[in-house]
C-alpha cells in the first residue's frame, strides 16, 4: 500500500493539486511531518501498520522532518519530480542500475545482434479496426536499421547464441 | 505352475517379441537411446509435424497470467486460440511490465505511444486478437455466434459476472451443448466468493507463502517466490482440467463447467503438510534452503563469486550458490572427509541422527565454513569429482549459455514474425513430444489485430459493420 499526501493547497489562486508519494510499505509505522515538494507546505501525519492513524493537518512555518519519495501532478499530464530533487524530493539510496530509470530503452537489435522491432514509434497498422498483417518486413519497414544489420554482419557482430 | 503352462510359454511367435526384425531395425536399434531421441524430437524442426489439438478453437476472456496461460497451453498444442480484449486497452498485463521498460510497440492503432510490457510474455502465445466489449447489447450476439463456433471458453472475471450478463454457462450451454467453460478466479464460491486474485494471494492465502523462506530463527520471513508461480501453475492445472473435459466430450457428447480457484490450487503444492497436521497437529513450519526430510540436501553459500569481475551485480554478486545433495551415508561420511570434518559423521551416523534441526544447523554451518574461502565453481568441482551431486545455483544468463538447454532446444530465438528476433522459453519448456510437439509461432500481437480475420472472415460480418462498431468503441 501506497500512502499519499495530494496537497490541495491554495497557491496563487490555484490549488497546488500535487500528490505526494510516501513509502510504500504496508508496515511503515512513523510520526512526524512531510513538506509537499511542488508548494513546500508541511503536514502532519501518524501512520500506523501503514494506515494514517492521523492527519495529513497542515503545519504552517514549521521545518519538515522529511520529504516525500517521489511527486506527481495527475491532472496536468503527470508531470513529476523524481526521487532526490534537491528540497523537493529525498534521495534514493538504492537507487538502481542505471538502466531502470523509468524510459523505455529502445532496442533495435537482441544481445546476440540481430534485429528487433517494436521500438517506438512504429507505423500504423493501417487496417480495418486496429486489425495489423502478419509480418513486417525490416528491411522495407526500417531500412536503416536494415542497413546497420547488413554493417554488422559484415563486422562479423551477429552471432548465433 | 502346471506343465500344461509351462509347454504354452515355451511356444512363442518370434515376430510377437520386441526385437528388430530387420537389419535396418537392427540398426536403429543398436544406436545410442540418446540418438535415438534426437532423431524422434527433432528439435527445431517441431513445425512440419502435426498439431495435436488442431481443430479446437478456444475463446479466452482472460487477463494477466493465471487464465491467459490455460489458453496459451492449448495455443501451443495447436488450437486456434482467440483472445478477446477490451477495445483500445486490452489485457491490462499489457501494461504491468517490469520498470515500464522493455516495451513492444504499438499496442493499437489509437495508442501508438504505448507499448505492450514484457511481463506479457508467455501467457498468450500463438493467439489471435480481436477486441469486443462483450457486455455491451449490440455485441451480444457476435459473442454467441463466437461460443457457436467454439469448443470452449476461458473467463477471469468476479464470480458470477458472465452469468450476469448473460454469457455463463449457464447461458452458453443453451446455445452449444458441447461447450466447455472455464471460470478461473481467486476463491470459487463460498464465503470469500468475491475475492479476486493475484498470484500472490495464492501463495500467501493457499498456506505455501508460510513455508517457503528461512525460519524467523534465522532472520526469515514468510516468502513468496519472487516470479508468479502459482499463476503459472495454475494455468497449467486449468489445462489439464480441459484436456480431460474434451475426452469426457469425445465419449458423451457434452460440455463441461470448470470452476477453477487459484487460492485453492496453491494447496496442491504443500504434499503432505494438511496430512501432517491432520495426524499430528503439527502446523508446518519453514526451513529455507534445507530440507526437512533430508541432510545434507540444500543450498549453500560460498565465499566467492564465480565472476568477481562482471559488471552485472546478479553475476558480481551472486554466483555464489550451490545446491549439494549428500544424505546417505556413504556420501554423508565422504562430505564430511572432504571438509575435513570426520567427527561430523562419527556424531551423525545415520540419517535419523543428523535429520533433526540442531544437527542440520551444525552441519550446514560446518560446510559453509568450509566454502568461505572457495568459489562456487570450485566447491561444485571438489564435490562432484568425490562422487557427490553438487549443481551452482545459476541466473537467467547462465540458464540461456547452457549447452543443455540449448540442445534440447528449452532456451532459444525465435524470429516473431512482428517483432523480429526474441529469445524465448515458452512452451519448448513444458517437455517434448516426438509426434506432436508445442511449438511458438509468436509471441503477442496488437490489441484487435485479427479483428478482420475473425470478424469478417470466420463469422461473415461485413467490413461496413466491423468499422461501425470500431467507431462505436464497441470493436
Amino acid at each position: 500500500m501506497t500512502d499519499i499526501i495530494w496537497c490541495k493547497k491554495d497557491v496563487g489562486g490555484k490549488p497546488c493539486d500535487t500528490v505526494n508519494y510516501l513509502d510504500p510499505y504496508c508496515f511503515w509505522n512513523w510520526e512526524g511531518k512531510v513538506a509537499c515538494a511542488e508548494c513546500g507546505t508541511v503536514y502532519y501525519i501518524h501512520m500506523i501498520q501503514g494506515h494514517m492513524y492521523s492527519g495529513p493537518d497542515e503545519k504552517p512555518g514549521e521545518k519538515p522532518d522529511i520529504l516525500p519519495l517521489y511527486a506527481d501532478k495527475p491532472n496536468d499530464g503527470y508531470s513529476n519530480y523524481l526521487p532526490g530533487i534537491e528540497g523537493r524530493t529525498r534521495p534514493y539510496h538504492c537507487l538502481p542500475r542505471h538502466i531502470y530509470l523509468g524510459k523505455a530503452d529502445m532496442v533495435k537489435f537482441s544481445v546476440r545482434g540481430r534485429p528487433v522491432r517494436g521500438w517506438r514509434p512504429q507505423p500504423p497498422s493501417a487496417g480495418v479496426a486496429g486489425s495489423f498483417g502478419y509480418y513486417w518486413d525490416i528491411e522495407k519497414l526500417s531500412p536503416e536499421v536494415w542497413a546497420e544489420y547488413q554493417e554488422k554482419i559484415a563486422k562479423g557482430e551477429v552471432k548465433d547464441w | 505352475m502346471f506343465e500344461e503352462d509351462i509347454k504354452k510359454l515355451k511356444v512363442c511367435d518370434f515376430d510377437e517379441l520386441p526385437g528388430p526384425k530387420s537389419k535396418e531395425e537392427l540398426d536403429e536399434m543398436k544406436a545410442p537411446f540418446e540418438e535415438y531421441c534426437k532423431k524422434a524430437f527433432d528439435v527445431g524442426n517441431e513445425m512440419v509435424k502435426p498439431e495435436a489439438l488442431k481443430g479446437i478453437r478456444w475463446l479466452s476472456t482472460t487477463m494477466y497470467i493465471f487464465t491467459p496461460h490455460s489458453v496459451a497451453n492449448l495455443a501451443e498444442l495447436g488450437a486456434e486460440c482467440i483472445k478477446v480484449e477490451m477495445p483500445r486497452m486490452g489485457d491490462p498485463m499489457r501494461h504491468t511490465s517490469p520498470f515500464n521498460e522493455a516495451y513492444l510497440y504499438p499496442l493499437h492503432d489509437t495508442r501508438p505511444m504505448t507499448g505492450t510490457g514484457l511481463g506479457f510474455t508467455n501467457a498468450n502465445v500463438n493467439e489471435y486478437y480481436i477486441t469486443m466489449d462483450y457486455h455491451v447489447p449490440e455485441a451480444k450476439r457476435l459473442f454467441y455466434n463466437l461460443v457457436k463456433m467454439s469448443d470452449g471458453l476461458t473467463e477471469c472475471y468476479r464470480h458470477g459476472t458472465f452469468d450476469r450478463w448473460k454469457q455463463g454457462y449457464r447461458t452458453l450451454m443453451e446455445i452449444n451443448p458441447r461447450f466447455i467453460y472455464v471460470w478461473g478466479g481467486g476463491f470459487g464460491y463460498g464465503p470469500k466468493m468475491f475475492g479476486g486474485s493475484y498470484d500472490i494471494l495464492g501463495q500467501a492465502h493457499a498456506g505455501l507463502a508460510s513455508v517457503t523462506g528461512a525460519h524467523e530463527d534465522f532472520g526469515g520471513h514468510a516468502t513468496k517466490a519472487t516470479n508468479w508461480v502459482i499463476d503459472w501453475y495454475s494455468g497449467t492445472q486449468i489445462t489439464v482440467c480441459i484436456l480431460a473435459a474434451l475426452h469426457y466430450r469425445r465419449k458423451t457428447g457434452l460440455g463441461t463447467m470448470i470452476e477453477f480457484s487459484q487460492v485453492q490450487a496453491a494447496t496442491r503444492c504443500l504434499g503432505y503438510t494438511a496430512p501432517l497436521y491432520g495426524r499430528f497437529g503439527i502446523v508446518r513450519q519453514r526451513w529455507g534452503n534445507w530440507d526437512t526430510q533430508l541432510c545434507v540436501h540444500g543450498i549453500i553459500m560460498t565465499g566467492k563469486t564465480d565472476f568477481p569481475d562482471a559488471q552485472n551485480p546478479q553475476d558480481k554478486f551472486e554466483t555464489r550458490y550451490v545446491m549439494l545433495s549428500a544424505f546417505q551415508d556413504a556420501d554423508f561420511q565422504e562430505l564430511c572427509n572432504i571438509i575435513k570434518k570426520p567427527d561430523l559423521f562419527s556424531r551423525y551416523k545415520t540419517h535419523k541422527d543428523r535429520v533433526g534441526a540442531p544437527a542440520q544447523i551444525e552441519i550446514y554451518k560446518a560446510i559453509e565454513d568450509w566454502a568461505a574461502d572457495k568459489s562456487r565453481s570450485e566447491v561444485v568441482r571438489i564435490f562432484k569429482e568425490n562422487g557427490l551431486l553438487a549443481a551452482p545455483v545459476m541466473n537467467d544468463r547462465e540458464v540461456y549459455e547452457c549447452e543443455h538447454y540449448r540442445q534440447r532446444g528449452t532456451v532459444r530465438w525465435n524470429d516473431d514474425p512482428l517483432f523480429g528476433d526474441i529469445l524465448v522459453h515458452s512452451g519448448y519448456s513444458c517437455g517434448l513430444m516426438s509426434k506432436t510437439p508445442r511449438r511458438h509461432r509468436w509471441q503477442w500481437r496488437p490489441v484487435g489485430a485479427d479483428n478482420v480475420k475473425i470478424y469478417h472472415e470466420l463469422l461473415g460480418v461485413p467490413m461496413s459493420k466491423i468499422q461501425e462498431l470500431y467507431d462505436k468503441g464497441i470493436l
